[in-house]
């Protein structure tokens, strides 16, 4: 009962000099400092209200080359800045599919997904929802690996054809499976050397790859291009 | 919208009964490029890398590069200065040691970071479409050359989290410095002088 009694004093103490604190004004010379010390400090954090903007990206966003980017899964918060891509094509390599959405809404992800899916139909863009489970080596099902590569080989199929350009690649967190499909490219279409596949890979994954390295290294599918509609970064 | 949940079959389908000019591709490119270590491609055009070696070069040809922005404190090797002047690349030294700033501020030791003024200048040449296309290096690709492209993407109007986040893909397995971003933070962007009429369609505000 006393050890009740001593915290309540000790909160009281506590919250008397927080009001102290917030009521007391700093006085004018005091002010003058702060002045006197912002205008020497370079100018650190200037900025201009009228100019500023806050465009935010989605989560691993970046250029893979001209015409095509790669993110994670974008947010409401990203819709400004995915505006001014202007995107034509979205490719969404992902296990949350329009079809299964019914038995499986972790931690809200298919209210996600339809908000998602809302604010693509307001635009043109032309949405792929290409179905990958998670790779969770060795336990996954053979079914889910045919499925994973024919996913794939589509997603390969439309960035074969500059027609769909601008295209944003995206999955959930934007490191494996769009680093696979990214690493496929380079290797296929590019002609990339692979440890240069695997330094880029590694740089949005930060350290765990599953079995997707030995899949960049090893699969080839078959594809087809038609080279008038070839875009100028294949070199196949 | 529509939505697309096509079959690797229908695909076999349209590819044997609309179009006679497809060509297969079974195998990668025969010549393999090399990119240069943490080389990315930032904008149209727009390339960030390390500094490159004789390795690279066949990779760096399919680039076209017409600018080098060389941030670090020395001179590249003699290979890259050679590639450079056979291709006709112009290369920009901006951040090299003891050069005199028109404000004073001087670089003096290799570890020091950009000024402002070598940020400005870098972006300077950034901010116009005549340069592209456009390498940025320095000798590890990672904290200068991430400086200049932190400032651009505070530039572009980006938010500094997500800047900051980039900047840390580049720095590799000791992580990012605190100085850097202060200084990507503290960047004055309303310095840098931007002719709209000949910036890159990336920059242009609609």
């Amino acid at each position: 009962m006393s050890n009740n009694k001593q915290v309540d004093t000790i909160i009281n103490k506590l919250l008397n000099e927080q009001e102290e604190r917030e009521t007391k004004q700093p006085s004018d010379k005091q002010v003058q400092e702060i002045i006197q010390d912002q205008s020497t400090s370079k100018n650190l954090l200037k900025t201009n209200p009228s100019t500023q903007k806050s465009l935010v990206p989605p989560l691993n966003f970046s250029l893979v080359e001209d015409g095509i980017y790669r993110s994670g899964f974008p947010m409401p918060i990203n819709y400004q800045f995915l505006q001014k891509l202007k995107l034509k094509t979205i490719i969404y390599l992902g296990d949350l599919s329009i079809k299964k959405s019914k038995d499986k809404n972790k931690n809200g992800s298919v209210d996600i997904l339809n908000n998602y899916l809302k604010w693509i139909d307001t635009t043109n863009i032309q949405f792929h929802n290409l179905l990958i489970e998670s790779s969770q080596e060795p336990f996954n099902k053979l079914e889910e690996n045919d499925q994973a590569l024919k996913s794939l080989t589509i997603a390969l199929q439309l960035i074969l054809n500059k027609k769909h350009y601008p295209i944003l690649i995206h999955s959930n967190k934007g490191k494996h499976r769009t680093g696979l499909l990214v690493g496929l490219m380079r290797k296929l279409l590019q002609g990339w050397c692979l440890s240069g596949i695997f330094e880029e890979y590694e740089k949005f994954a930060m350290g765990k790859s599953e079995y997707d390295l030995e899949l960049i290294e090893l699969w080839q599918p078959e594809l087809w291009i038609d080279d008038n509609d070839k875009p100028e970064f294949v070199r196949t | 919208m529509s939505i697309d949940n096509t079959t690797i079959q229908d695909q076999d389908d349209n590819n044997t009964n609309t179009n006679k000019q497809l060509r297969k591709i079974s195998h990668p490119p025969a010549l393999r490029i090399i990119p240069p270590l943490n080389f990315c491609p930032v904008e149209k055009q727009l390339y960030r890398s390390g500094q490159p070696s004789i390795i690279n070069q066949s990779f760096l040809n399919e680039l076209n590069l017409k600018t080098i922005i060389w941030l670090a404190s020395e001179e590249p090797s003699d290979d890259f200065l050679e590639y450079c002047n056979y291709n006709d690349i112009n290369i920009e030294f901006i951040g090299m040691i003891n050069e005199f700033e028109y404000d004073q501020q001087r670089l003096q030791n290799p570890w020091d970071s950009l000024t402002d003024s070598t940020i400005r200048k870098a972006l300077q040449i950034i901010v116009q479409k005549k340069n592209y296309p456009i390498l940025i290096s320095c000798g590890m690709g990672r904290h200068r050359t991430g400086t200049v492209i932190g400032c651009l993407r505070r530039l572009q109007g980006w938010n500094l989290a997500s800047v900051s986040e980039e900047y840390r893909r580049f720095t590799g397995a000791r992580g990012g410095r605190i100085l850097v971003e202060l200084l990507i933070e503290g960047f004055d962007i309303n310095s840098v002088e931007i002719d709209l009429e000949k910036a890159p369609d990336w920059l242009k505000v609609d």
